[in-house]
């Protein structure tokens, strides 16, 4: 990520302007100027309560900024709504598994694919379309690897599963951008190696902004690095040069080394 | 027919459809409604009309309730608006508005009179669907619903020159309607018959509606209303849309009503009648299709047959209520689909123990997950 700089449309997903937050008087995210271009891993760390989900939150429209502008590409998304930037194109997934527990896989995912149809034949599909949203959802089903877990409930799968749901969810309506938060939490070892392949995977042809804990992955599949510390850019580089970096050394206490 | 949204692919038994189910219970209806076993009585057609006519009502309401999660306490004003505005063009008005004199002849025309009814009842909930749906959900829903039905309850209470008040508007016409007479229609069992056609016409739309995508998409928000956000859903616009079509319903049964009862009081705007369809959603079972048309049933064969026993059979049906509630919450028809699962007993057994109470059967219809994709998992 380049901070600063002035970018053209083609070259950037997301840019922010001194994209400020404050909680009764915590400020959560503080004047963020960034630019994150188009394509690849970009991932954002730092410790706990340094901001990043809060800009998450502000990017994907969950909350409004409290000062301060965001456009994606070159179209101005401040005061849009989380369900308008989801149409653009912003897709995201949550720290905190969030799926529709009650319904089935399927369920869960046709109705992910059916949004995208939403804003143009608004009330009933025709059967037509219907075939065709069957069908892009069992590619989807099966991108995620739960062809075979269609029929259950949601909320009777493993939290691996669930959180691989969850992606399925994101990437059904086939976005150029994703915001996974959080994608590895309480994961095994095992699910963790799945979920990080599924997003290699699906990551060409997309630009996924990803935040995440799990300091070996995020070295292992970022393009670039960016490092919040409460609610400022702390840094922004490929994995070589965070690990080199002093300032963020010494705001780890050693962690990455 | 009891799991709601199952798996988009599956087919439906024909047997256990609920519209087939629904048509076997209309044809029976009349001759066992209010059936005493003890008094060795039963078969009264105008018990089995009144449960028609609610079981459109609580359907139309649940659509709200039980497929969007929203509890509206208020929509005995559409089925009042719906029956007063029946009474109103059938039996003709007089009054002076702003210093006008208004005037309407008694008019003999069931269609235009379902018109206006829906044309007023529509508007109305329209205005109020994008007045207070964006800005409400929850209990707050609820208090708001309810206050603007107790305006339309006090319209209809103190505007006696226009509704009679308190003593309401009385001697409804029955209609004709083409080759059907009005003596025709005065005779109970032909004006049940013409209920439940079209009491089930208007079902097989609320059917429809509910298992169309757009149905899937409310299911999307009663159960997760960010994620369905952020799927991309205007979360409010469906349930805007849903507000004004869970209006329909109450209307037309208040238009059925009107001819039904041939006279109107206030009580059909009241709270007792917006408290009732939710009880009636709630015995028979939210979240399906023909928990209401069992609730209403249930309801008013309990009320015709307690009543007759005691003068206290609100306290007996509320006992009832409460123990549906505590026991099954997923109503008659959450019971009737364990007994199918699991016997007689054990269903009763499952239903009182609180281990099970607010689990659902959805893992036992399925096949077990494949051997392959299980295992790996397990942490």
């Amino acid at each position: 990520m380049t901070s600063g700089e002035q970018s053209s449309a083609n070259d950037y997903v997301f840019r922010t302007e001194g994209l400020t937050r404050r909680f009764s008087g915590f400020t959560a995210v503080n004047s963020v100027t960034l630019t994150i271009p188009t394509g690849g891993v970009r991932t954002i760390i730092g410790p706990n309560g340094a901001g990043k989900t809060t800009f998450f939150n502000l990017l994907s429209g969950l909350l409004p900024p409290s000062e301060g502008r965001i456009w994606f590409k070159d179209r101005e998304i401040t005061s849009l709504l989380a369900y308008q930037r989801a149409r653009l194109g912003i897709a995201r997934s949550f720290q905190i598994t969030n799926i529709f527990g009650h319904l089935t896989v399927y369920e869960n995912v046709r109705l992910a694919v059916q949004a995208v149809h939403d804003g143009k034949a608004n009330f009933f599909l025709p059967a037509r379309r219907m075939g065709d949203l069957a069908t892009q959802t069992e590619r989807v089903l099966n991108d995620v690897g739960l062809s075979d877990a269609a029929g259950a409930r949601a909320e009777n799968l493993s939290h691996g599963d669930q959180r691989r749901l969850e992606i399925g969810l994101v990437i059904a309506s086939d976005p150029p951008v994703l915001l996974l938060d959080e994608p590895l939490a309480g994961m095994s070892p095992t699910e963790t190696h799945e979920t990080v392949d599924l997003i290699q995977r699906i990551s060409p042809g997309r630009t996924i902004l990803l935040v995440e804990h799990d300091i070996d992955v995020v070295m292992a599949i970022s393009t670039t690095i960016t490092v919040f510390q409460t609610g400022a850019v702390l840094a922004i580089g490929t994995p070589q040069e965070i690990r080199a970096n002093e300032a963020v050394q010494r705001a780890y206490l050693g962690e990455l080394v | 027919m009891s799991v709601p949204a199952a798996g988009g692919k599956s087919k439906r038994n024909v047997l256990t459809h609920p519209l087939l189910w629904t048509a076997i219970l209309f044809v029976v209806l009349p001759f066992v409604a209010g059936a005493n076993p003890f008094a060795h009585q039963g078969g009264f057609v105008d018990i089995a009309t009144t449960m028609l006519i609610f079981a459109l009502f609580a359907s139309g309401f649940n659509l709200l309730f039980g497929h969007v999660g929203e509890l509206s306490f208020g929509h005995a004003m559409f089925f009042a608006l719906g029956a007063y505005t029946t009474a109103l063009y059938t039996k003709g008005f007089s009054v002076v508005l702003f210093g006008q004199p208004l005037q309407h002849a008694p008019t003999d025309g069931m269609i235009v009179a379902l018109g206006l009814s829906l044309l007023i009842g529509l508007a109305w909930a329209w205005f109020l669907a994008r007045l207070i749906v964006p800005r409400s959900s929850g209990i707050y829903f609820a208090m708001i619903t309810l206050a603007f039905a107790q305006v339309i309850y006090f319209i209809a209470f103190n505007y006696s020159d226009l509704t009679g008040g308190e003593d309401g508007i009385q001697g409804i016409m029955r209609p004709s309607l083409g080759p059907l007479t009005s003596d025709w229609f005065h005779e109970s069992i032909h004006y049940y018959i013409f209920a439940a056609v079209v009491v089930f016409l208007t079902l097989l739309l609320l059917y429809w509606i509910i298992s169309s995508p757009f149905g899937s998409v409310l299911h999307a928000i009663r159960e997760n209303k960010q994620r369905a956000r952020f799927l991309g859903y205007d979360v409010d616009k469906y349930r805007v849309n849903a507000f004004v079509l869970s209006a329909f319903f109450p209307i037309v049964a208040g238009w059925l009503w009107a001819f039904f009862q041939q006279a109107m009081n206030p009580d059909a705007g009241s709270v007792d009648y917006s408290g009732n369809v939710v009880m009636m959603s709630l015995l028979g079972g939210m979240q399906t299709f023909m928990g209401p048309i069992i609730g209403a049933i249930v309801y008013w064969e309990l009320q015709n047959n307690v009543s007759q026993a005691t003068k206290y059979w609100e306290a007996w049906i509320g006992i009832v209520f409460v123990v549906f509630v505590l026991a099954g919450p997923r109503g008659v028809m959450g019971l009737a689909d364990d007994i199918r699962h699991y016997g007689f007993a054990n269903a009763l057994r499952r239903g009182f123990s609180s281990r099970a109470r607010y689990q659902t059967d959805v893992k036992e219809e399925l096949p077990p997950l494949d051997e392959s994709v299980a295992p790996e998992h397990v942490s």
